[in-house]
């Protein structure tokens, strides 16, 4: 039948049905249908049998089959209306609510979702998504998607997903056969463009929101030069990274950033030790020399000034004074030391009878080290 | 009598049916159509969608996609003007926009397929053979893929269709190169950490070195000061002694003797033999003259 060959996108339903998107049957159907046999009856009266019944019946289908007209766009809907497979209402399409178009075989009508967000991931797959699809529990990770070349010949593994929403009904729906697949290979293409550009480096760090941006730029354009009717909300990186064959280099540097962080801080801490410390030593040499001059300094000042004292007294007398001063200091010196008197004998003559110095010996055997007399005698 | 009349009017509504049937057709808002006649294309092309009349049975429809359709061909290795070898994934998007062209030409998709994917792989081949792999990476490549573009279109109209878009999906290296750029990378990465830790290093020496030096700098100056301060100290003593003991020379000098001879003979373990001879036993064997005449 060539009905059959309408619509390659979204299936028909059946005559009971309304289409895609499934608005359900108006509720005042039976009341409708109840109500025109009511009146068919009126206006024809009495028993009359079989033909009057078959026309009943007949009356009855096609007032069902213009009920299954009906269809409702949702609030995040737009409906396309077809009649014999043409827009008929093109580019224009039906807001949210009750609508009615003719019914299979004759039309169709069309509610794509232009509100919903359609993710699609490039370069990792989840497996068992969280609760509203945002949290993957674990992903699998897809190399020929995610390994790619950057400006500065290296290679580098990123994992992103692309938001897409439908802008434009009709042309998503009329204008592009697999939609999904073609956002897939142009953000793919998009990417590979975008990071071929710049270096590892930065891709890795600074320049992840430029990436994203431009990569959601171009892949739009592109989109626009297909008239795909696809808006792209946006393109996220999800994990950037070295390839895991340099990953543990790349991990390397990082540890050697810390290597030389912590080199640094340790050697702070080491000076942070020792110049308190040595001012403090610095400051100790300090007073103790201060200490010392002032030590010396009065030290000097008293004998000075006790030897004044001692000399104006000895101006007034000095023979006496020097006489006194010389015996005290004789009598105190002497009070305490051992001592040994040998008169000189003939004047002039050494002494011939040696001193045997007793004491001196006694100690000098205790020392080990014995010693003549001869010395201390004079 | 009537039976029979009742009987062929059925069967003539029966075969106007079926002819009203063959007779009619749709066109939707996805396809554009060609009719044929005993195989052969009757008319033009029917873009318009909507409901169509062809003649019954000796005429059939014969339908083509109006949407933008895509062409993925598999990725093929090309070697660069460098001589790097290259895995390039292209990828078509593109409209048949002439189906009595395309009846002529290829007939059907899958046939398309065949014969653009060897366009697109001989257009990248000659566009990328004569680029570089730095050109490849760059902001050139737009421009290379509007030149592929632009080779595939002219190559393509004769098949009835229109070339919307021509990119290199994908452009990576073949395995073993890919390990030599892995290597490459290790070693400029470990070059990085080298010179990470040396300077980590260096700043610490820098650190460290400068702190001694600073140390050893106060505690040198710290040195200097107590220095000066003790030969203050010492020139003060011996100017305020000077200034004392230059009063009398002579007196000074037995009166430091007498505390000399305290301080340097005043121990109990010093042992003195002395002659009665001197001024201290002056009066040990004699009695002054005076008492003497007594």
């Amino acid at each position: 039948m060539p009905w059959s060959n309408q619509g390659g996108s979204g299936g028909s339903g059946g005559p009971w049905g309304s289409g895609p998107g499934g608005g359900p049957t108006p509720p005042n159907l039976d009341d409708v249908l109840r109500q025109g046999q009511d009146r068919l009856r009126a206006i024809l009266p009495g028993g009359l049998g079989g033909g009057r019944g078959l026309t009943l019946i007949l009356i009855g289908v096609a007032i069902l089959w213009a009920a299954s007209g009906f269809y409702r766009v949702q609030p995040d809907e737009q409906g396309v209306a077809l009649v014999f497979g043409e827009w008929t209402s093109d580019p224009e399409t039906t807001g949210p609510g009750l609508h009615w178009n003719y019914p299979w075989p004759v039309g169709e009508a069309l509610t794509p979702s232009v509100e919903t967000i359609n993710s699609i991931e490039i370069g990792y797959n989840s497996i068992g998504k969280g609760r509203g699809g945002r949290t993957a529990a674990r992903t699998n990770d897809v190399p020929e998607e995610s390994l790619m070349l950057t400006g500065d010949q290296n290679i580098i593994d990123i994992d992103f997903s692309v938001q897409w929403k439908v802008r434009n009904a009709g042309l998503f729906l009329f204008n592009i056969r697999d939609p999904a697949a073609t956002v897939k290979v142009a953000a793919e293409s998009a990417m590979r463009e975008v990071i071929g550009q710049i270096d590892i480096q930065p891709a890795l760090t600074e320049a992840r929101e430029q990436v994203q941006q431009d990569t959601q730029v171009l892949l739009q354009q592109m989109l626009d030069t297909y008239e795909a009717g696809i808006e792209i909300t946006q393109v996220q990186l999800q994990d950037v990274q070295p390839p895991k064959a340099v990953i543990d280099a790349f991990d390397d540097v990082q540890r050697a950033l810390q290597d030389r962080d912590r080199l640094q801080l340790e050697a702070d801490a080491y000076r942070n030790d020792i110049i308190p410390r040595a001012r403090g030593e610095a400051v100790q040499l300090v007073q103790n020399a201060s200490a010392y001059r002032e030590k010396v300094i009065n030290e000097a000042q008293g004998d000075s000034s006790r030897f004044l004292s001692v000399y104006r007294e000895y101006v007034v007398a000095k023979t006496v004074t020097i006489q006194r001063m010389y015996l005290e200091t004789m009598s105190a010196l002497l009070k305490d030391t051992e001592k040994m008197v040998i008169d000189s004998g003939a004047e002039g003559q050494l002494n011939p009878i040696p001193y045997l110095a007793l004491p001196e010996l006694n100690k000098a055997i205790d020392r080990g080290a014995a010693k003549t007399g001869r010395e201390a005698t004079q | 009598m009537s039976k029979l009349i009742v009987g062929l009017i059925g069967a003539f509504v029966i075969v106007l049916t079926i002819l009203a049937f063959s007779s009619l057709y749709t066109v939707s808002e996805t396809q554009q159509a060609l009719v044929l006649q005993f195989g052969e294309p009757i008319g033009t092309p029917i873009q318009e969608p909507g409901l169509h009349v062809k003649s019954p049975l000796i005429q059939e429809v014969r339908y083509y996609d109006r949407r933008v359709l895509d062409l993925d061909p598999p990725a093929e290795r090309v070697i660069l003007a460098d001589q790097k070898p290259l895995w390039v994934d292209a990828f078509v998007r593109y409209k048949i926009i002439d189906p009595l062209r395309f009846f002529q030409t290829v007939q059907t998709e899958s046939r398309l397929r065949d014969r653009l994917g060897q366009i697109v792989n001989a257009s990248v081949r000659s566009t990328l053979g004569s680029a570089t792999l730095s050109t490849v990476l760059s902001n050139e490549r737009a421009s290379l893929m509007a030149e592929i573009r632009g080779l595939v279109s002219v190559e393509s109209t004769r098949f009835g269709i229109a070339v919307v878009d021509v990119r290199i999906r994908r452009a990576d290296l073949p395995e073993e190169t890919s390990q030599a750029v892995y290597q490459r990378m290790r070693s400029e990465r470990n070059r990085e950490a080298a010179e990470f830790r040396a300077q980590g290093f260096e700043r610490a020496q820098r650190v460290i070195s400068t702190a001694d030096r600073e140390a050893t700098v106060l505690r040198a100056e710290a040195e200097r000061e107590a220095q000066i301060l003790r030969g203050e100290g010492d020139g003060q003593k011996t100017k305020i002694l000077a200034e004392a003991y230059s009063k009398d020379e002579e007196f000074f000098r037995f009166y430091k003797s007498m505390s000399a001879y305290t301080e340097a003979l005043g121990s109990k373990n010093t042992t003195m033999v002395l002659t009665p001879d001197s001024d201290f036993f002056k009066y040990f064997n004699t009695l002054p003259s005076s008492a003497e005449g007594d």
